[in-house]
């Protein structure tokens, strides 16, 4: 695939991160992850073709499964069933979470990171990309105080890690994907009954109404 | 029968966790989960044996056991049995008073049998997680311990204990991700190796010297930060009170006695590694600032703890650190710092029966709310007070002479450290001894009567502490051998 296509696809990957931190309304986050993870799919898929090698076909099969169809349905039926269509709010408004995220991406371009981005040096930009949506990734579950968006934190920084493994040339074993996958799909399904427990006790998903641990 | 010891210490776990699920009686639960364990402790002690005396076993592809691997399967061994032994009688007493499911031992509460089954996963899960020869596999199976343990945590369905819990498994999952991207950092640096898909810890120690430094530096920054999550490192450690202290009380000691070291020797491995690449010191000042850090924070918030079973979780907390700064030391502070592991094991999980043993007495976790308990639980505050002197490093008990080697290890390069361990050291002993005085010897309510203690429930810790104190003056030679290999590799 040409390389402007995958510079695109590593484009909506981090424009989706950014989304996720200004969007109000669940139902988009859950969106803008799947789109995401359809990103991810296609990468893998142009691994696939780059390398004929098989397994890597699996994986882009498993990927779009897991992450693409059923983790998007996991949490529409939270969000139906609980009627979860605003989501909560943030820590820091959108201004200063603009203004993080600037320095987040500044901090993966600079030259503190280069032994990372220099992986393989035609791909720098790309892999100075692929770090700061880590970046903002992790920014997304400290910043946000919904427990459906910490999740989806976590998600998309198992996403960012993925685009960076791939423009890093670290493909791995078919056995090793799909443990990887069984593990975040188990996880998956783990933390969708966990927020329905949450919800169950606390009346929402929003974690500062969590407060029973002060004693 | 010849070379499956690593298979009958896993299937018996697998074999019981489904019996737990298709099984309604409620003893052939316990009794396979007891077995399974017992099973585990037998095989772990014939692969210790044969690691001692013939050094790595690899009867499979994707296995392969060293001397730190057997030590620790030794310890989730031993702790995991008396875990078993003690949980069945802590259920039923908790089945009784009505805390968890139906009233009465003999029908089975679903939320018994889900214990066993989760206990038993969690059992094998630490088990592979450290008896496998891949830094990717050992990655899975830690992340199927955070997995299978979220809801244990959350075991009592309490809103604290969901709160709890989810904390658990926001903060660890972040961690093991990190964690993650550290092992893929690593394998960056095999190049053709990673051909076949399959990189062992054999092979990326050898083709360790024609790894990129700085990128090994990062990766291993990392590794730390993901696994020292798990350890609990501060300032990663949030996770730990909460969890520790809402999870059942055996939890919180398989927790601490078993977990903490398995996350423990992964960072090792990668440490064995990275000293390769770049020398030691990098390793040992990240060991030797988190292992400070550590022992900082756990001494001032124990000072002020109100809650027992968070109290034992900061022990731990400050107990991590110490065994951080031991490997941070190097030389004679590995030696002392693997015992201490040992040690801390055993005699934490020991604490957290004991603490069991409290909560189901005063129906509470609060330190002002247990009062007099030299006079109504005599023989569970007796050994409450012996396990305090212990894990605070008191003589004659081995973590005081561990606490001296380790310090004496680092006292002329890091006379600094040392002196302010040494000063946080006595701040988390009169810490704890305020709570524990208090507990065991101040008279409070009367209306809390005393009963004859259950054997079953004293058993477990009895067991503990004894090793503990038996090793403290004579470690078996395979034991030794096993530590001295430890100290030399890693």
């Amino acid at each position: 695939m040409n390389i402007l296509f995958l510079q695109f696809l590593l484009q909506v990957i981090f424009l989706t991160i950014v989304f996720l931190h200004i969007s109000k309304k669940n139902f988009d986050a859950i969106w803008a992850y799947g789109i995401q993870s359809f990103a991810i799919t296609i990468l893998l898929l142009n691994s696939f073709f780059e390398t004929g090698n098989i397994s890597l076909l699996f994986v882009a099969l498993l990927v779009l499964i897991v992450k693409v169809v059923l983790a998007p349905r996991f949490f529409a039926r939270l969000i139906k069933k609980n009627e979860l269509i605003f989501s909560v709010s943030t820590y820091l408004n959108i201004p200063i979470t603009l203004i993080v995220i600037v320095l987040l991406c500044a901090i993966a371009f600079s030259g503190i990171f280069e032994p990372l981005t220099s992986i393989i040096s035609s791909n720098q930009g790309l892999l100075s990309l692929a770090l700061s949506t880590m970046f903002l990734s992790l920014f997304l579950i400290i910043n946000r105080k919904s427990a459906l968006s910490q999740i989806v934190g976590i998600l998309s920084l198992e996403n960012s890690i993925v685009a960076f493994a791939i423009f890093a040339g670290l493909e791995q074993s078919l056995s090793l994907q799909i443990g990887i996958l069984f593990d975040i799909s188990v996880w998956l399904i783990i933390a969708t009954v966990f927020m329905s427990m949450m919800y169950t006790h606390f009346g929402s998903l929003d974690v500062t109404d969590m407060k029973k641990l002060k004693d | 029968m010849y070379n499956t010891e690593l298979i009958f210490i896993l299937i018996p776990f697998f074999i019981a966790a489904l019996l737990c699920i298709t099984v309604k009686n409620r003893r052939l639960i316990e009794i396979s989960s007891l077995i399974a364990s017992g099973i585990s402790l037998l095989g772990s002690i014939i692969v210790s044996f044969r690691v001692a005396y013939f050094g790595v076993y690899a009867p499979f592809p994707f296995f392969s056991v060293d001397s730190l691997d057997a030590v620790v399967m030794l310890i989730i061994a031993f702790v995991g049995l008396a875990t078993t032994v003690y949980s069945i009688e802590y259920l039923r007493q908790e089945t009784t008073k009505n805390i968890i499911g139906l009233s009465g031992v003999s029908y089975l509460s679903s939320r018994v049998r889900e214990y066993f089954i989760l206990l038993n996963l969690f059992m094998a899960m630490m088990f592979l997680a450290i008896m496998v020869s891949s830094p990717l596999f050992a990655w899975i199976f830690i992340e199927a311990t955070t997995l299978s343990t979220a809801f244990l945590i959350s075991f009592y369905n309490k809103p604290s204990a969901i709160e709890g819990a989810w904390k658990y498994l926001i903060i660890n999952s972040i961690g093991i991700l990190l964690a993650f991207f550290g092992t893929l950092l690593f394998f960056s640096s095999t190049g053709s190796l990673a051909s076949d898909g399959f990189i062992s810890w054999h092979l990326l120690a050898i083709n360790a010297t024609n790894f990129n430094p700085l990128i090994i530096k990062v990766a291993f920054i990392f590794i730390f930060i993901g696994y020292g999550t798990k350890v609990g490192f501060a300032p990663m450690h949030t996770w730990k009170p909460d969890a520790y202290s809402k999870a059942p009380a055996p939890i919180g000691a398989l927790f601490s006695g078993a977990l903490l070291p398995v996350a423990f020797a992964v960072i090792l491995k990668f440490k064995m590694i990275t000293d390769i690449v770049v020398g030691p010191s990098f390793s040992q000042n990240l060991f030797i600032i988190f292992g400070l850090l550590s022992i900082v924070i756990a001494a001032t918030i124990m000072f002020v703890s109100r809650n027992y079973k968070r109290l034992l979780a900061y022990s731990s907390i400050e107990n991590a650190g110490i065994i951080a700064i031991g490997f941070g030391f190097g030389g004679l502070g590995i030696f002392a710092a693997m015992l201490h592991m040992i040690y801390h094991s055993f005699l934490k999980s020991a604490l957290f029966f004991l603490s069991g043993n409290f909560l189901l007495k005063y129906n509470s976790a609060k330190i002002t709310a247990i009062r007099g308990a030299l006079n109504v639980v005599p023989i569970t505050a007796i050994l409450f007070l012996t396990g305090f002197f212990a894990i605070t490093g008191a003589p004659p008990f081995g973590i005081f002479f561990t606490k001296i080697f380790i310090l004496s290890a680092g006292i002329k390069e890091h006379p600094f450290i040392v002196i302010t361990v040494i000063m946080l050291v006595s701040i988390v002993f009169i810490g704890f001894l305020k709570h524990a005085m208090v507990m065991i010897f101040e008279q409070g309510d009367s209306n809390i009567k005393a009963e004859k203690e259950n054997i079953w429930l004293l058993l477990p810790p009895v067991a503990l502490i004894v090793i503990a104190l038996f090793l403290s003056f004579n470690i078996p030679p395979f034991l030794s051998i096993l530590i001295y290999n430890i100290a030399l590799h890693y």
